[in-house]
């Protein structure tokens, strides 16, 4: 076995060697790949980062519809990011079973507004929402702090006009919570002051609730909801969904959010779209000329591979000796460029970062885990493409005659 | 030992197919030296080339000590060179990146029979047959032609093979240095029993072969 690592550790070496015996090409090589793999990487990343900030940005804009009972009273607010408070329920699945065509996701939401309550040892008026964080898209967005780690089943988050410290006690019906996260200021009265609770605690307040009230709002059972929270697929318009909604789910009302904003996100799904497919394009184009390269500067070593193979080399040991020495030089590059690129990201976030910011939109920058995946797969994918390019030629030599190789014809 | 029988090889050209073997017979026994002449163009290169493993013949077989060479797949053709055959080019065959020692020591390290440091010891010792004790460390661009050939004989014995093959290995030394080179292939290829084929040029060195094989056109001609 030892000499088996001993022959793979001779072959690094010569493809090292073979690196070093052309400093400028493969120098040149190296910046070449970098620049490419620096681009690509600082653009995925700042475009992923777009797009996430575009997401929530956007989320935060609230829903395309909201279907509550009809016998809500609404008070029409342009910002459909929590459904009304009112004591009128719907049944639970009435969306799922409606099955409504076009439809991108909806959430369902439970408020229990109540004077009586408990929210603090003095038991404050307060806005209770059972929300699931597992549909919601108008909520979490919002999330200005929050501790680190997953929310908690007996977390809660508090509206931005709330100002109990993050991680301390917070009553609920004599019932104790911790406070997980806490929003942005919304302009919303019921989100500014409400409280935020997993739907699962929130029907499990049920016995304590029913003790301090005397009876048991419905929102509180667990087949019926307040009201839905409903985003719009690309393809169509809230006229469809809400009359689709209306003739199938009964004793409904459906209350339509800003037309002009539902277009705006529609369309900027689009646009992000097809610069993926550019920046795609543009790598897939860089690859095939870095492979293109290496079928050249394999085909240069015709004679020493020859000869190698003249004293003993298998065609496997020519062939992982190209890769090796293909990955080493892409690879390389690729890292550098990814170097590269973080120091291209910094401008950007000097520049733009910094003026969104001053604008009061956030920039929510790729988290570290993706950021180190981007990178990863820019190096893996440069590797991969300059063995790509290498290997053709270094087969193909595998299978001629050593003696056409070995030949002094250029 | 070495058994060629009906060896043909063409080559596909532009310009037709060009024979240059056109079905030599050839036997060479064991611990022999051949020598082999003949013009330019004549077909010797092709005819070692086939010997070596190093060209597919268009027709023929090649038997060393038994062993059918042509009729191994790659991986065994590939031991087989690497183990029984030892080639002397005609060209300078060192990679310039290793030095002498490393250049020797490379077929031992690539068929992996030993690690950095056996083979480092086997082919300093090999180097000191060849007269090179003083230039282990030389790059071959700091070795002068001769050395150079000399390193090129020490590799091609790292091995202990069977069949040392030498094609033209001199031809573009100086005569005192040609001499030289051509004792020292001859004296190491006594000593260790040897099987050598060699073509030249030069006449007078293949006077002093067993066995004088004299091509033209292809065919050996008496
Ligand atoms: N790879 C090849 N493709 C086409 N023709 C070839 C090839 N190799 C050799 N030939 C032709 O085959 C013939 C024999 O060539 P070969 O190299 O065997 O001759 P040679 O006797 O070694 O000559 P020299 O003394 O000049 O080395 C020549 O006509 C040559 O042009
Ligand atoms: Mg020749």
């Amino acid at each position: 076995m030892r000499g088996f690592g001993s022959t793979r550790g001779l072959l690094l070496m010569l493809a090292v060697q073979n690196l070093g015996r052309r400093q400028t090409r493969t120098w040149l090589l190296v910046a070449a790949i970098a620049l490419a793999s620096a681009v690509t990487f600082a653009g995925v990343v700042a475009m992923a980062s777009v797009t996430a900030s575009m997401q929530v940005g956007l989320s935060r804009v609230g829903a395309d519809l909201m279907v509550v009972n009809r016998d809500a009273l609404t008070n029409i607010t342009n910002a459909l990011l929590v459904v009304e408070p009112t004591d009128s329920t719907v049944a639970a699945d009435a969306v799922l079973r409606a099955d409504i065509h076009g439809m991108a996701g909806f959430s369902a939401q439970r408020i229990l507004r109540t004077d009586r309550s408990g929210f603090g040892a003095a038991g404050e008026p307060v806005d209770l929402i059972g929300f699931d964080p597992g549909t919601d898209f108008t909520i979490l967005p919002w999330l200005s702090e929050r501790l680190a780690g997953p929310m908690r089943p007996d977390d809660v988050i508090l509206g931005g006009a709330r100002d109990l410290p993050l991680g301390s006690k917070a009553l609920i019906f004599g019932q104790s919570f911790r406070v997980y996260g806490k929003l942005a200021r919304t302009g919303s009265g019921t989100q500014e002051r409400g409280v935020f609770v997993q739907v699962v605690r929130f029907l499990a307040l049920a016995p304590a609730i029913r003790d301090r009230l005397g009876s048991l709002p419905h929102m509180l059972e667990p087949d019926r909801v307040t009201g839905f929270l409903i985003r719009m697929g690309p393809a169509s318009t809230e006229l469809q969904a809400r009359f689709a909604l209306l003739s199938k789910i009964p004793d409904i009302k459906v209350i339509v959010g800003s037309a002009l904003l539902t277009g705006i996100r529609q369309g900027l799904g689009m646009l992000l779209g097809g610069l993926v497919l550019l920046v795609v394009a543009l790598s897939i184009s860089t690859a095939m000329m870095v492979a293109l390269l290496f079928s050249a500067i394999m085909a240069e070593r015709r004679r020493e591979f020859g000869l190698l193979k003249a004293i003993g080399a298998r065609n496997g040991q020519i062939v992982g000796m190209a890769l090796v020495e293909a990955a080493l030089a892409t690879a390389g590059g690729a890292a550098i460029g990814v170097i590269f690129g973080l120091l291209l990201l910094r401008l950007f976030e000097r520049g733009l970062v910094h003026h969104l910011g001053e604008m009061g939109i956030p920039f929510l920058w790729l988290d570290g885990a993706r950021t180190c995946g981007v990178a990863a797969a820019c190096v893996v994918g440069a590797a991969l493409v300059g063995m790509a390019g290498a290997f053709l030629p270094a087969w193909r030599m595998g299978r001629r005659d050593i003696h056409d190789l070995l030949g002094k014809e250029s | 030992m070495l058994a060629c029988r009906g060896l043909v090889k063409h080559y596909a050209t532009d310009k037709g197919t060009v024979e240059a073997v056109r079905g030599i017979d050839l036997d060479v026994p064991m611990g022999g030296y051949a020598a082999i002449i003949g013009r330019s163009g004549s077909g010797k290169s092709s005819l070692m080339a086939m010997i070596g493993g190093l060209s597919r013949p268009t027709a023929g077989q090649v038997r060393i000590d038994g062993a059918d060479l042509w009729a191994l797949r790659e991986p065994e053709a590939a031991t087989f060179r690497n183990r029984r055959i030892g080639y002397v080019f005609q060209f300078a065959s060192l990679l310039p990146n290793l030095r002498a020692v490393d250049n020797v020591a490379l077929p031992a390290r690539l068929a992996g029979r030993l690690g950095h440091r056996e083979a480092a010891d086997v082919a300093a010792e090999r180097l000191a047959d060849v007269g090179l004790t003083d230039h282990f460390d030389a790059f071959p661009a700091e070795l002068s032609s001769g050395e150079q050939r000399r390193v090129v004989i020490a590799r091609a014995l790292m091995n202990e093979p069977a069949l040392l093959l030498a094609d033209e290995p001199t031809s573009d030394l100086d005569e005192q240095t040609e001499r030289e080179v051509m004792a020292l292939l001859r004296a190491v290829s006594r000593d260790r029993r040897t099987t050598l084929v060699l073509v030249t040029h030069n006449l007078a060195l293949a006077a002093e072969a067993e066995q004088i094989v004299h091509i033209a056109n292809g065919v050996i001609v008496p």
